[in-house]
């Protein structure tokens, strides 16, 4: 490999580069680390679930909606969408052991997964997105408005569900849920539907995340495989009961591997995963909880 | 009870033998000659299967009209996912149990790699492999019942190096290869292309198909001050190199690849970043304006809507289905060659001794040619610049065989 | 409980003659598939060591078959010193070594538990393949490893299907021989007290740190020697012969299987091969249904229909074919052998 030399304008592109990954993963880090905290599930199919509403306002927009338009009826066909999901698949096993549920998880991205090739087939998509793709000059590096945009969109997330979470009775109720089920029912929050609406919240983050990461690396059904194996990595660093965690933790994990896989001539391209590996496992033995979360105290 | 058993053992194979005829080739009986072959049809290559559902469509149509010297054609393909090690079991499933008088058009590099050795010790022909790989070509003493089909992917890099010694001054080179054979390969043709002025490249860059987005890499060539850019990619990654040149506010002049130069790719790409781009050609794509009226193409479409199973219109547009149909006109006259009673053994000398002219889904003019020293059946390419939202051949038919 | 015992030796047994009596019956591909069925199941004792008995979930255990079939290819292409190792001999070291990375695994696991423990097992899963592309002088990059084909030893005169049949299914019977005495003594009893209650278990003097890692250890030799089988059955190693879905399909075989049943897990390693390769069954039975009619030629077919299946199967039998056979038999043996 010919590398060219360090300079310090490609430093700071490359640092541009990565908070925009890092910002993708947080997206779906932050689906992730909702669906944990309310029901305590790895969902295995937040990817899939992501690229198949993407696929749903593309299918919109191709029929002449413009972006706006087609945005919040995407959010509510996933808000419903994610809520159906929980209904209808992950009730049935709810008291069931963890690895029966992760796996109703993983059958549930490989059937979406084939249904998007069937109705959509495997081709890749162009989506057109929100931002424009003009570069404007940030002291002398060009930064394409469109990456401002996706952190932006993503700083907003994780503040709006802060909000979501501390100020409104529902947020009360959906923490009170996931943290105290049997107290919770006693009060009379009806839990069940918390866990369903917990579902529907991490559907629309989804689809969120995918409607701003489509315009990049374009759409087709695996779209968010490679990206959900990342966002697992960003959800466990950030700690996977904490929002803020989700979203420090991509976009530390973008700047990371962009940085060590461009200037760490051993690791390149092709050591990234193991070297991102590496450091969550040293940070989880530091810190078993990631860097925001909790460890439940275990006592003797 | 035991001597009543050995008794009925040695008299039946006592008959056996006895009636011994001359042993009958697998896979050819009076009414079918049975085809196998193996690739993708889940995981994340599943959309490269539609090769094989353009030569099972191809081959309906073929039966249609009378077969092969009255012979039906069975196609079978089963789905390995992309996963070689599913490919060895299916191919000695199409083998063992499906009798298959030769494996034909399996997917992949690693997965033909995978089956070489057990096919060549079987003596089953291995033909027109689905790959790009120069070692299927070119390896045939060691392996002589291995044969490929598209032209070798070092050749076109070296066909690039070519064309940027002849045409550009001051040339320097920047490249974005995917980093495994296939993209070393096309690396390691530009090289030898560019002969003496090897020296131009001037950073060349790996991405890994593990990455989400390769606009670090791009990055990282922009800052070498290139004023040409190899795109070695593969699928969704030469488009976001597209995008990250555009992105960039860069303006090289750009290479990509034939495997990821499909029209309909091109069209979603920036298009102040694709106006300009360099490929070869060789098979009609027929989301392509250039072939709108073509006969080819019209025969495609029209085999594919009568005989395609599940198609729909999508699948009309589909550069995967053609490139099946290429290969399977193809193993047809190969087929017509070996004779009225073929056998491995002379479908493997009919596969090596071809000379197809007019194959109706590659470009007009191609020849594809064999001799037993020379196993690679489609080597003749054009030039192509995209412009205007379509490619535009120039210049005569290239030929890009190993020397 | 000495019924019990006589019922699991008399099952043993019964296992063993069917296994050794059941090529006879079959057509010789037929071998081949029941082989790697085989090698699957080899590779579940192992899984059900570590989650079934210490509650451990790994998500990773397809890269500890990887480390087995690299090890044999390794062995047998590159040799030691020059020497080629022969196949056959090189199956145990594949397993001890894929044991050794196991109890590497195993002490960082200590301080995970649950679901952080799987997320970073599976981030094993993802990260394996990158290390033969990356060290791919020695381990053959994406080109792979191509060994030598099967063939049986010491001029046996059977099908290279069989000996691979018989080799499995030998090995396989002999690892479930001692995972069953694992389970029965002491190591399993101190297990199952972790999985339990770690606390408890901690306070009546069982060694938690020991116990963990071993069973880690243990269960990564199992997958190991499966990797190797694996890698001698198809004479090829790359980075996609163990895709990071395997690890996925082994968990799946073992919810399917029963966590805590042996025996039960052969028709989860069943039913992963049976899914992989044959689509085609399924999709027939499918459209038995009215207004039903998959292609299953049909790109992102095969793949739904594996995905219906999982979570049919998981809505079915939330405790696995195991549970369900307990429930079934259970109450049964109970009833007859139980002397209160």
């Amino acid at each position: 490999m010919l590398v060219a030399a360090f300079t310090w304008a490609e430093l700071a592109q490359q640092l541009a580069a990565g908070i925009r990954e890092g910002a993708i993963y947080a997206g779906l880090a932050l689906a992730i680390v909702i669906i944990y905290r309310t029901t305590r599930v790895i969902n295995f199919a937040q990817g899939e679930m992501a690229t198949f509403t993407t696929f749903i306002a593309w299918s919109l927009m191709n029929h002449g909606l413009s972006f706006w338009t087609a945005f919040p009826v995407v959010l509510a066909i996933a808000f419903a969408g994610g809520v159906a999901i929980e209904r209808v698949v992950l009730r049935p096993v709810e008291n069931a052991p963890v690895l029966t549920i992760v796996i109703v998880t993983l059958g549930l991205a490989l059937l979406l997964n084939g249904l998007m090739s069937v109705i959509w087939g495997g081709a890749n998509r162009q989506f057109h997105g929100p931002f424009s793709t003009r570069t404007i000059d940030v002291g002398g590096v060009p930064i394409s408005v469109q990456d401002i945009g996706i952190v932006a969109v993503s700083v907003g997330l994780v503040v709006l569900l802060a909000l979501f979470f501390r100020f409104t009775k529902l947020g009360l109720a959906l923490r009170a849920a996931a943290v105290n089920p049997e107290s919770s029912r006693l009060v009379g929050i009806r839990v069940g539907w918390m866990l369903a609406l917990g579902w529907g919240i991490a559907a629309v983050l989804g689809a969120v995340a995918g409607m701003m990461i489509a315009p990049v690396v374009f759409l087709d059904p695996n779209m968010m495989q490679t990206i959900l194996l990342y966002a697992f990595a960003a959800a466990v660093l950030g700690g996977l009961d904490s929002p803020i965690g989700a979203v420090v933790g991509g976009i530390l994990l973008g700047v990371t591997i962009t940085l060590l896989g461009r200037y760490v001539g051993f690791i390149g391209s092709t050591l990234k995963l193991p070297a991102a590996l590496m450091l969550i496992l040293v940070l989880l033995l530091v810190r078993p909880g990631g860097l925001f979360g909790r460890v439940a105290v275990r006592r003797v | 009870m035991r001597v009543i058993f050995v008794c009925a053992v040695v008299a039946a194979v006592a008959v056996t033998s006895a009636g011994a005829r001359p042993v009958a080739t697998p896979g050819v009986s009076a009414t079918e000659i049975r085809l196998g072959s193996s690739v993708p049809l889940s995981g994340e290559a599943a959309i490269a299967g539609n090769v094989a559902r353009g030569i099972a469509a191809y081959f309906k149509y073929v039966n249609d009209k009378g077969g092969v010297f009255g012979r039906k054609i069975t196609f079978t393909y089963l789905d390995d996912g992309y996963d070689p090690g599913r490919a060895v079991n299916n191919t000695i499933r199409l083998i063992q149990q499906e009798q298959v008088l030769a494996v034909f058009s399996s997917l992949g590099t690693s997965n033909n790699l995978a089956v070489r050795k057990l096919l060549n010790d079987a003596k089953v022909p291995q033909l027109y492999v689905a790959s790009g790989a120069t070692t299927f070509g070119r390896d045939y003493k060691k392996y002589p019942w291995t044969l490929g089909y598209i032209p070798p992917y070092s050749e076109e890099g070296e066909l690039y190096g070519r064309y940027v010694v002849k045409n550009i001054k001051k040339p320097k080179i920047a490249v974005l290869y995917q980093n495994d054979d296939y993209g070393r390969d096309l690396l390691g043709g530009l090289k030898r292309g560019l002969g003496s002025k090897v020296k131009s490249i001037v950073a060349s860059v790996g991405y890994d198909p593990t990455s989400a987005d390769v606009q670090p890499q791009v990055t990282q060539l922009k800052a070498s001050k290139a004023n040409v850019l190899m795109v070695f990619a593969f699928g969704k990654f030469s488009l976001q190199a597209f995008n990250a040149v555009s992105r960039l506010a860069w303006k090289p002049q750009i290479f990509v690849n034939d495997v990821s130069s499909a029209s309909a790719l091109m069209a979603i790409v920036p298009q102040s970043a694709a106006n300009g781009a360099i490929s070869i050609v060789f098979g009609k794509d027929p989301a392509a304006p250039l072939w709108r009226n073509d006969k080819g193409i019209k025969l495609f479409q029209s085999i594919l809507r009568k005989y395609g199973s599940s198609v729909n219109s999508r699948d009309l547009q589909d550069g995967y289905f053609t490139t099946g149909m290429a290969t399977a006109y193809t193993m047809v006259d190969t087929l017509k060659k070996a004779g009225k009673n073929p056998t491995r053994q002379s479908v493997m000398n009919a596969a090596t001794h071809l000379d197809e002219k007019g194959n109706p889904f590659v470009l007009p003019g191609i020849v594809i040619h064999t001799t037993p020293s020379s196993r690679f059946p489609l080597t003749q390419v054009r030039l192509q610049r995209w412009s205007a939202n379509a490619w535009h051949p120039f210049g005569k038919l290239i030929t890009a065989r190993p020397g | 409980m000495r019924s019990r015992l006589w019922l699991e030796l008399s099952g043993f047994t019964l296992l063993a003659l069917a296994v050794a009596a059941l090529p006879r019956f079959i057509s010789d591909f037929r071998a081949r598939e029941l082989a790697i069925v085989g090698m699957y199941f080899i590779a579940l004792i192992g899984l059900s060591i570590l989650t079934g008995y210490s509650g451990q979930i790994s998500l990773g255990h397809g890269a500890f078959m990887a480390i087995g079939g690299y090890t044999t290819a390794v062995l047998s292409v590159n040799g030691v010193y020059g020497h080629q190792i022969r196949d056959l001999w090189t199956i145990p070291i594949a397993g001890v070594i894929a044991g050794l990375a196991g109890l590497l695994v195993g002490v960082p696991a200590l301080r995970l538990s649950g679901l952080y423990l799987a997320l970073i097992t599976f981030g094993i899963a993802v990260s394996f393949p990158q290390l033969p592309k990356k060290f791919d002088h020695f381990l053959g990059g994406t080109t792979g490893k191509i060994l030598d084909l099967a063939k049986p030893p010491f001029g046996l005169a059977t099908t290279p299907n069989n000996w691979m049949y018989y080799l499995t299914w030998g090995i396989a019977l002999v690892l479930l021989g001692a995972a069953w005495l694992l389970v029965r003594g002491k190591t399993g009893r101190a297990l199952k007290a972790i999985r339990d209650s770690e606390v408890a278990a901690a306070s009546s003097g069982v060694k938690l740190a020991t116990y963990k890692t071993l069973a880690f250890g243990i269960s990564a030799f199992y997958a190991g020697v499966a990797g190797s089988l694996y890698a001698i059955a198809n004479a090829y190693v790359n980075p996609d012969v163990f895709p990071i879905i395997l690890s996925v399909y082994l968990v799946v075989g073992l919810a399917v299987g029963g966590l805590e049943s042996l025996v039960g897990l052969i028709a989860g390693a069943g039913l992963i091969y049976f899914l992989q390769n044959h689509a085609d069954t399924v999709a027939r039975w499918i459209n038995q249904l009215p207004a039903l009619n998959l292609d299953p030629k049909q790109p992102g077919i095969p793949s739904m229909i594996f995905g219906v299946v999982l979570i049919v199967v998981m809505l079915l039998l939330p405790t696995g074919a195991g549970g369900v056979a307990r429930r079934l038999f259970g109450s049964l043996t109970t009833r007859f052998y139980t002397r209160s």
